[in-house]
């Protein structure tokens, strides 16, 4: 037998239809943050719940890595700030997925990691041109 | 079919289901994208509604949820609302699809409906919990891997369908169908 006997019209229109709808969505992305520009200096912003509990410089973890701890219902996490790039490092022991240890590093606006349980969420944001001249 | 043969079939089917559930934590696809996983269980769902209808096939994923959890030591927690949002909705579009659409979908188009059902519920629930836009980055890479794991799985279901024994489910599946 083969697949083509299973699969129907409307089994490929779904798939073709499922496929453009992906795509779609992936491109809002791009479209939302645009290219890295080349002096920008990213933000690491770490959000619980709706309120926003940090921010650090990713810029200052150049010299030496950045470490810290967030607490949350279901335990501690260990976030590591190093080199530009943001991971977390260990997940509380409670969490039964791992998903924010296993998502690995980020190094860019876009991506973001979440802990659901601890309703934790890091990402990372560019710092605006006009903030920038304030600040100069 | 008689009433012990059809609760002995959905004990089964459920029992499948919190196999086909921990063989699926064994492939850490959160690594690929986070959150994302093959479904497997699904296909006990497929099939449950294939063979029994609304109430049994119901019945199969509310259980399979709730013992999961159970097993797992996540009842009444968050991760147990998000696997719960997903099986339900997954499950209601795909017993939808399989009553209006069964003559233009095969189960692999209905699978793949689940599997997009599901990734897009956990998602939104997960929304509500954290509070941030930014997850929803994830979603087209959840829905691209949900195209070949809906179609592993409705491939699975088609085939354990069409090879179930006749005495175990009192009747072929395509016998049924052609009537």
């Amino acid at each position: 037998m083969k697949i083509r006997d299973i699969l129907t019209f409307y089994d490929k229109v779904l798939i073709v239809f499922v496929i453009l709808i992906s795509l779609i969505l992936l491109l809002i992305p791009f479209y939302y943050f645009g290219a890295p520009a080349e002096d920008e200096e990213l933000i690491l912003r770490v959000q619980q719940g709706n309120e926003l509990i940090r921010t650090v410089a990713v810029a200052d973890s150049y010299q030496e890595p950045i470490i810290f701890e967030v607490e949350g219902p279901i335990g501690v996490h260990v976030i590591e700030v190093n080199q530009g790039r943001v991971r977390v490092q260990e997940a509380p022991a409670d969490d039964p997925l791992k998903i924010c240890e296993k998502t690995g590093w980020i190094d860019r606006e876009g991506p973001i990691i979440v802990c659901v349980p601890n309703s934790l969420s890091l990402w990372l944001e560019s710092t605006n041109s006009d903030i920038d001249g304030m600040s100069w | 079919m008689k009433k012990t043969k059809k609760i002995v079939m959905i004990s089964l089917l459920i029992s499948l289901g919190l196999v086909l559930h921990l063989v699926e934590s064994f492939f850490p696809l959160s690594a690929v994208v986070p959150g994302a996983k093959l479904g497997l269980a699904n296909i006990v769902s497929l099939i449950a509604i294939a063979l029994f209808g609304f109430p049994a096939a119901f019945q199969v994923v509310i259980f399979r949820v709730i013992l999961g959890s159970l097993l797992a030591g996540t009842f009444m927690t968050i991760n147990f609302y998000l696997s719960f949002s997903g099986g339900i909705l997954s499950f209601i579009l795909m017993y939808l699809a399989y009553c209006f659409f069964k003559d233009y979908l095969s189960l692999i188009g209905i699978s793949i409906i689940g599997a997009v059902a599901h990734n897009t519920a956990q998602i939104t629930a997960a929304y509500f919990i954290i509070a941030n836009i930014g997850i929803f980055y994830y979603l087209p890479f959840l829905i691209l891997l949900a195209l070949p794991t809906g179609f592993g799985v409705g491939l699975v279901s088609y085939f354990t369908l069409k090879h179930l024994p006749y005495s175990l489910i009192g009747g072929n599946f395509n016998d049924k169908k052609s009537k």
